[in-house]
């Protein structure tokens, strides 16, 4: 009897999993604040079975998911809910917007305005251009634009630090983003800095194209799969040099790792498991007695972490709040895991607002009540969402670890090793 | 990374244990795999509603005692010093309930059947015996929300002889709510009234239409994150007011869940939301780590192991078509070998696969290839011998199993 029977799941995203239980909506950021929106469970295995049959059951409510994955993390069944959603969605193509576009194309719109920082951001600040924004582009006026660096991280380590780098006997590289390279270059400084005190030396990736989770937001797959072999390609050449491809945000590490091959078919098997974020890999190679670290005894600071929605689905925060506790002068404070509301460019739209701030209140009350000098998080629009909504500033657990290290102690700890 | 215990399962018994444990001290890791069936709670707790012949319990601590061998109350010890234990547990996680370990009261199912329980949340309705301490209710529901059969609820309570209306209600923002039928869940209508201001109109909606009525029933959704507004609701209606619980997701059930984990997390343990543990290394007839489908590459290494995987829907268990077994830790699982024989054709008896779990000796070590494994423990639900539903025992076995192995841990 057994032979002729179905022992394993056979559809994908564990969709027929699925018991009905309801559990998911109870964690969907979305349909909480917006009722407007079908739900997890509705616009993901219920709403299957009827694009299954006939795809013109698609309802177009589902561009308000998020892509968060809180479901997925809910669900006790194993369903992958978001990614049923996200697959729903690109087998339903529409033309992206030019606002969309631009939104999306974090890289291109990002090495643009890093040529003419000042005035991008002087622009970006202005009344008249949040105007114009906001009614032609429908990007929100009330949004506050993540400033632009004057000069690209990249330009930076190609300058000051890359000739060094050489001279170390370990090495790892380094998939920087579009956020460190245009808008944040400190935060590459900040890795540098510790990674070179443990001895290791930080190289770029031959070729590093903006991971795609912008454009997969925003419907362009295409660009997506492109931008995603490219990388592939630059990883599998650095991985063959016996380096782990490091990256200092959650969300480029989970769509690299997950989405890439969940949703755009792009082949990451042979890089998977080099490609880590930056506080993993130096938890593991402290828990495994590789390096040592040692912290300032002046340092003091009161911080909140707060756990980004895609750092929850890849259930790593333990390994960013392990590697945060270990610093004797940091007062590290739990924020309750929810998500801010910004969701990449999502928040940026105008139609997306006011769903986005009000998802994001209950995060903020938290924040207000916490009563830190500082929140810390693993991704980057986060980053700009909290400091937004609260004016609390929002610090990478790497920058709170270089800017707390005692460098010289650490530099004679790892000699050495 | 190195705990004192890990534990495998994040629901009502692998917190318990978890919080039990913390508060003594231990540095401890729970691995939940995603969220528990705390999610389809009633807002009440069982210790035992029924005997093994199905006949309803007045005095659980007494009724316990004839349970037969097999079931893992006989485990548990004092059973009402562990009750009094879990009780204290719950109110310092901010969770207040009424109840007593040797005397059950009964509640109102959402269809209106009444049913015997240990513990119940504040502001939900209890009563002893089949008497409702008023004359006539006003049966509450929200215009367009489908998870609250009024008509066998009123039914129910007519049998008690009180008179009862249903009363349709409703705010502005509940309208707006409606646009999405299928997500017009307690939960998300708990989240919708979040906050005072709404709770104070929704009052004044419950005044103007209560009428007469001398107690005054709701669904129970309000109160998700702790049960402030439930209570300012109850303060501000102007008769006794009490919730019932509704077909699931349940309000009552997730905040319990928070509840629990806020605690496990404010006395210092690690909760790994949605991870799954996949397979335990052994040296000798000791668990030394186990590896979880998420942290790929780190062990979580402990002196000792819990686990508190649930049944067959949390995945504690799994069948296929020839035997049922653990798929963590491929540990002795008690059943019956003869497939036929685990199901009953007629729905409503005892089913016998229920009673299906990981073996466990006196203390609640569990058992791999026949040898006791001497730090893995079982607690809750994965545990043989418990028919849950046959004997509304549940939470009980949750709980009580759990400060049990949190005990004999300690005590080690
Ligand atoms: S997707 Fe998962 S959580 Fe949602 S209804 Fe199905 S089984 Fe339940
Ligand atoms: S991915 Fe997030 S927004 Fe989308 S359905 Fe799931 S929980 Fe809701």
């Amino acid at each position: 009897m057994a032979d002729q029977m179905q022992l394993n799941n056979i559809s994908e995203n564990n969709f027929e999993q699925c018991l009905k239980c309801s559990i998911c909506t109870v964690y969907c950021p979305v349909s909480a604040v917006n009722p407007a929106y079908p739900g997890p469970k509705q616009s993901g295995p219920d709403g299957e079975r009827y694009r299954l049959k006939d795809p013109k059951f698609f309802n177009e409510a589902l561009k308000m998911c998020l892509n968060c994955k809180r479901c997925e993390v809910a669900c006790p069944s194993g369903v992958n809910v978001g990614d049923i959603i996200q697959k729903a969605r690109m087998n339903n193509p529409h033309k992206p917007k030019l606002r969309d576009m631009m939104l999306a194309n974090t890289d291109f719109v990002g090495s643009m305005a890093t040529m003419v920082a000042p005035i991008t951001n002087f622009a970006l600040g202005l009344g008249v251009s949040k105007a114009v924004l906001h009614s032609v582009m429908k990007i929100d006026k009330h949004r506050t634009f993540p400033a632009y660096a004057s000069q690209k991280f990249e330009t930076w380590f190609k300058k000051n630090a890359a000739a060094d780098q050489d001279k170390y006997s370990k090495h790892v590289s380094y998939f920087h983003g579009c956020y460190v390279n245009y808008n944040f270059p400190q935060l590459g400084k900040d890795l540098v800095k510790i990674m070179n005190a443990c001895g290791y030396g930080v190289h770029l990736l031959d070729k590093e194209k903006c991971c795609g989770t912008a454009l997969i937001a925003n419907g362009m797959y295409d660009q997506a799969k492109r931008q995603g072999e490219t990388n592939m390609e630059s990883m599998r050449s650095a991985i063959a040099k016996g380096r782990t491809v490091v990256t200092t945000s959650s969300t480029c590490t989970f769509t690299m790792r997950d989405e890439y091959t969940h949703l755009l078919e792009v082949d990451n098997h042979d890089v998977r498991d080099h490609l880590t974020l930056a506080t993993r890999f130096l938890f593991q190679l402290l828990d495994d007695g590789k390096i040592k670290l040692a912290f300032r005894d002046d340092y003091k600071k009161r911080v909140a972490y707060h756990t980004a929605c895609h750092m929850e689905r890849m259930g790593w925060a333990i390994y960013s709040t392990s590697l945060l506790k270990m610093i004797p002068g940091l007062d590290l404070v739990m924020l309750e895991s929810q998500c801010c509301g910004i969701s990449g460019t999502y928040g940026f739209k105008r139609e997306n607002y006011e769903t986005s701030q009000k998802i994001g209140d209950s995060l903020f009350n938290a924040i207000a009540e916490a009563d830190v000098e500082a929140v810390t998080t693993d991704c980057e629009t986060c980053k700009w969402q909290i400091e937004m909504s609260t004016g609390t500033p929002v610090l990478n657990p790497i920058s709170i670890i270089a800017d707390a290290l005692d460098v010289e102690k650490t530099i004679e700890l790892n000699k050495n090793r | 990374m190195k705990f004192n215990t890990v534990i495998m399962g994040g629901g009502l018994s692998g917190l318990t244990c978890g919080i039990a444990l913390a508060k003594a001290g231990q540095k401890v890791a729970v691995v939940a795999t995603g969220q528990s069936s705390l999610h389809f709670g009633s807002g009440s707790l069982d210790l035992l509603g029924y005997d093994a012949q199905g006949a309803v319990v007045t005095n659980p601590v007494e009724a316990i005692k004839a349970l037969p061998e097999s079931h893992p109350y006989n485990k548990v010890g004092d059973v009402a010093a562990a009750a009094a234990q879990a009780q204290t547990l719950l109110a310092e996680a901010g969770i207040k309930v009424n109840g007593r370990a040797t005397a059950n009261h009964n509640r109102l199912t959402p269809i209106g059947a009444v049913k015997p329980a240990w513990l119940t949340l504040d502001e939900y309705l209890t009563f002893d015996g089949d008497k409702l301490q008023c004359k006539k209710v006003a049966l509450m529901n929200i215009i367009g929300y489908l998870d609250f059969p009024t008509k066998f609820i009123a039914e129910g309570l007519r049998k008690m002889d009180v008179e009862v209306e249903v009363k349709p209600i409703t705010l502005h923002e509940l309208n707006e709510a409606r646009k999405s039928p299928t997500e017009m869940r307690a939960t998300n209508i708990a989240k919708v009234l979040g906050n005072e201001e709404l709770v104070m109109h929704l009052a004044a909606e419950i005044n103007s239409k209560a009428g007469d009525a001398d107690m005054v029933l709701l669904p129970a959704v309000l109160g998700i994150k702790n049960d402030a507004l439930a209570q300012l609701l109850k303060e501000q209606v102007r008769v006794p007011m009490h919730f019932v619980a509704t077909i699931p997701p349940s309000v009552p059930g997730t905040r319990m869940q928070a509840l629990l984990r806020k605690r496990f997390e404010a006395l210092g343990g690690t909760f790994l939301n949605g991870d799954r543990a996949v397979k335990g290394t052994f040296a000798g007839s000791m668990l030394k780590s186990i590896e979880t489908e998420k942290l790929e590459g780190t062990k979580l290494e402990a002196e000792n192991f819990v686990l508190a995987t649930g049944s067959f829907m949390g995945r504690g268990l799994v069948s296929d078509y020839e035997k049922v077994y653990e798929p963590v830790l491929g540990l002795d699982v008690d059943y019956i070998a003869d497939r036929t024989q685990w199901t009953r054709d007629n729905v409503f008896e005892a089913q016998p696969y229920m009673e299906f779990g990981v073996k466990t000796d006196a203390q609640l070590h569990t058992v791999k290839d026949g040898k006791v494994l001497a730090n893995v423990y079982a607690v809750g639900q994965v545990l043989s011998g418990n028919n849950k539903v046959k004997l509304a025992s549940g939470e009980g076995v949750d709980m009580l199993t759990a400060i049990t192995v949190a005990n004999n841990i300690i005590k080690k």
